[in-house]
């Protein structure tokens, strides 16, 4: 049996694609590999079931199909394989955002075309979203530091939008008018997440993008670039 | 303060209340000084200077008891952003003192803030969902703008639950970083994030002028 990622199934990103049981006869870079991704899908797959506090190393390793060993080679525990997870994840999105941005050329479409990836990942991953987004905040210090910085990175695609405004809309815009954008956006997708709307998210797009887009461009225009 | 001495001044709710408030208050300074998950019953009783029994007569355990001080504060806040709103005659006037009382209160009870928007997140799922309807709490609040909107009926449906998060996310990033004496001062920036999707960034402005 050989392993083509192509069969891998599409709700899961490559990288976090299962390695089918049994013999493959794959390079050993590749397998290490692939255990530590198959690993970091099955503690995915075992904190959407149970939580993150309710998860264990058992859970985590019966999800990817490998030895406790094996768990062990590639992480010192639950913590770090949660770090890895979110990390990965939030990379993902970070990439799909980027892209769906750079495509465009006006700046209030690309900030529509990022939403709109952003809820798509989000609502084509439940389990991940989730994970990203909710169970974060109880896996710890270390995680809600990167959860927090991770919400950040997002402040540099609006504040873009300042670039080239009227002196009398940039009077208007504040230090913290992007954080609190940003952070309105993230709550109130959090809040559908752990509602269990994560499916649902895409239907937020022309909400959010008429939110987002009006303190640099005025409601009406927001509006107009909301409905597409 | 304990019972005086003597005859029996106090009714048994009063006391009872009162314990409640003293151990709720003991559970957010414990939390802000080591962190939720560190911080256990001994700890709280300590501090509240009760006798262990007292705790558990008022709470079946420390995740009770953090659910119960999530409550209090959101019913204290509350009553104070209420009580600063209605001292005002428009819409955008009561907003705008609701939401420097609402300030002031994070302010002025730093325990109980950190506990409520930053530890609250992270406590378990009863907690993040106590969470949850806090926020939807102001929602009502605001949503009285549309009334006084040009645009009203065509705002977003999820317009308010957007900018109370909003709002909460920018406080919890001031005290995350250790910058919560700035809080007050973000009142500007705030009131001019809330109103400007009812009224417009000018008429917000102006509001803003204003404080």
């Amino acid at each position: 049996m050989s392993y083509d990622p192509a069969d891998a199934p599409a709700e899961y990103p490559p990288e976090l694609s299962r390695l089918p049981p049994g013999r493959h006869g794959l390079p050993r870079d590749f397998v290490v590999h692939n255990q530590r991704e198959r690993l970091i899908a099955g503690l995915a797959e075992a904190v959407a079931e149970k939580g993150y506090g309710g998860t264990t190393i058992a859970d985590i390793t019966r999800h990817a199909a490998v030895s406790r060993r094996t768990f062990y080679e590639h992480f010192e525990g639950k913590d770090e394989c949660f770090v890895a997870a979110f990390d990965t994840v939030t990379e993902q999105l970070r990439e799909r955002v980027e892209a769906a941005y750079e495509a465009e050329d006006e700046w209030s479409d690309g900030i529509r075309a990022g939403i709109g990836a952003m809820l798509t990942f989000l609502a084509s991953e439940p389990n991940l979203a989730r994970l990203a987004m909710v169970e974060a905040l109880v896996a710890g210090p270390v995680v809600v530091e990167r959860y927090d910085a991770s919400v950040q990175t997002f402040v540099p695609y609006l504040e873009a939008g300042r670039e080239g405004r009227p002196k009398k809309v940039l009077a208007r815009l504040s230090d913290s008018t992007e954080e609190a954008l940003v952070g309105g956006m993230v709550s109130l997708i959090s809040r559908r997440i752990v509602a269990g709307q994560a499916e649902e998210l895409e239907s937020l797009l022309p909400d959010l993008v008429e939110f987002t887009l009006a303190p640099y461009v005025g409601s009406d225009e927001a509006a107009r670039v909301a409905r597409g | 303060m304990r019972p005086p001495p003597g005859r029996q001044r106090l009714s048994r709710e009063f006391i009872a209340r009162h314990q409640r408030a003293r151990i709720v208050a003991a559970l957010a300074e414990e939390t802000m000084d080591r962190g939720y998950r560190a911080v256990t019953v001994a700890d709280i009783v300590r501090r509240a200077g009760i006798a262990r029994n007292t705790f558990y007569d008022n709470f079946s355990s420390k995740e009770d008891c953090f659910l119960a001080t999530q409550d209090f504060a959101v019913e204290e806040s509350l009553a104070r952003v209420l009580e600063a709103a209605a001292a005002e005659e428009d819409w955008e006037a009561r907003t705008v003192a609701g939401l420097g009382a609402f300030l002031k209160y994070v302010s002025d009870e730093p325990a109980l803030a950190r506990t409520c928007i930053v530890e609250a997140l992270s406590a378990g799922d009863a907690a993040q969902e106590r969470y949850e309807q806090s926020l939807q709490a102001f929602v009502p609040l605001l949503r009285k703008g549309r009334e006084h909107s040009e645009h009203g009926d065509d705002l977003p449906e999820t317009l308010e639950e957007t900018i109370v998060g909003g709002i909460f996310w920018v406080i919890y990033q001031r005290i995350v970083l250790g910058e919560a004496e700035r809080i007050e001062s973000l009142l500007p920036d705030l009131v001019d994030f809330a109103l400007t999707p009812y009224i417009g960034a000018e008429s917000a402005q102006r509001a803003t002028a204003r404080l």
